[in-house]
C-alpha cells in the first residue's frame, strides 16, 4: 500500500497540510494585530456558527417552549413504552426457555 | 491485498487530527480566522462533527490495546496511534487531554465560564504542542514521502 502512488500522494498531501498549520500558527501569532474589519469577520463568523452549528440548534430548542413542551409530552408516551417493551421482550425470551 | 488494522487507524486518525487542527485554529480567534477565510460557522461544524469520530477513534483504539493486553499479544503495532512508550504514549496522553477539555468546552460553555476559559487554553497551548510534535515525526519519517522508484507489485509490503 506504502508504495502506491495514490497513497504517495495522500501521504504528501497530509503532511503539506500539516505544514501549512504549522506555517498558519507561525503567521498568525507574529503577524501585525488583525484589522478591525477581520475583527468583525471574527465576529460575524462566531455570531453565524452559534446559530447554524449543533449547539445554536440546542439553543433554538431551548428556547422555543412550544417544542419543548412537545418533546417532554412525547417524552412522557415513548419512554413508558419502550420499558414495557424491554419488559415483554425479557417475558417472550423467558417464556420460550431462558435468556440463554 | 493485505492491510493491517493499526495501518487503517494511523491514517484515519491522520485525517480526523487534520480536519480538527485546521477547523480549530479557524476559531482560535481574529488572528487565525484567515486559515478558512473566516468562515467561523463551517470550522464549527465540521470541528463538532470530526471530534465525535475522533474520539470514537481513540475509543476503538484502547479498546483493541485493552484486548490485545488481556490477550497477552505483545507484537508491536507499528502504525498505532496509541502504546505505551515514544511518540506512541505521547499522542495517547495528549488525545486524552483533547478530548476531556474538548468535552469540557462543548459541555459547560453556557454554564461555567471559568472551567470553558481553563480547558479552551489548555486546548488551544496543546494544538501548537502536537503540531510541532508532528512536524517533527514527519521529519523522523520522511522516508515515507520518497516516491517508488519503480512500481511495487506485492501488495504485502506496507
Amino acid at each position: 500500500m506504502m508504495q502506491r502512488p495514490w497513497f504517495k500522494a495522500f501521504i504528501w498531501f497530509a503532511a503539506t497540510s500539516f505544514f501549512f498549520m504549522a506555517s498558519g500558527v507561525l503567521i498568525s501569532y507574529l503577524g501585525p494585530e488583525p484589522t478591525e474589519a477581520q475583527v468583525m469577520a471574527y465576529m460575524k463568523g462566531m455570531m453565524a456558527a452559534m446559530h447554524n452549528s449543533l449547539m445554536g440548534f440546542s439553543m433554538s430548542l431551548e428556547e422555543d417552549s412550544v417544542l419543548k413542551a412537545l418533546i417532554s409530552q412525547t417524552a412522557s408516551v415513548t419512554i413508558p413504552l419502550i420499558f414495557t417493551g424491554i419488559g415483554f421482550g425479557v417475558l417472550v425470551r423467558l417464556r420460550r426457555g431462558g435468556l440463554g | 491485498m493485505n492491510i493491517r488494522f493499526d495501518f487503517i487507524m494511523h491514517w484515519l486518525w491522520t485525517i480526523a487530527f487534520a480536519l480538527l487542527a485546521l477547523s480549530g485554529l479557524a476559531m482560535v480567534g481574529p488572528r487565525y480566522g484567515w486559515l478558512l477565510s473566516y468562515d467561523i460557522a463551517s470550522a464549527d461544524f465540521v470541528h463538532r462533527v470530526v471530534a465525535g469520530i475522533y474520539v470514537l477513534l481513540t475509543f476503538v483504539s484502547v479498546a483493541y490495546e485493552i484486548v490485545r493486553a488481556v490477550r497477552n499479544d505483545n507484537k508491536r503495532s507499528a502504525w498505532f496511534i496509541i502504546g505505551s512508550s515514544g511518540y506512541q504514549l505521547f499522542t495517547f496522553i495528549t488525545t486524552l487531554v483533547f478530548i476531556i477539555t474538548g468535552a469540557i468546552i462543548w459541555v459547560c460553555m453556557d454554564s461555567n465560564m471559568a472551567a470553558t476559559a481553563f480547558a479552551l487554553y489548555i486546548h488551544e497551548k496543546l494544538t501548537y504542542i502536537v503540531i510541532g510534535s508532528l512536524i517533527w515525526h514527519i521529519f523522523m519519517k520522511a522516508h515515507a514521502l520518497l516516491w517508488p522508484r519503480k512500481r511495487v507489485k506485492d501488495d504485502k509490503a506496507l
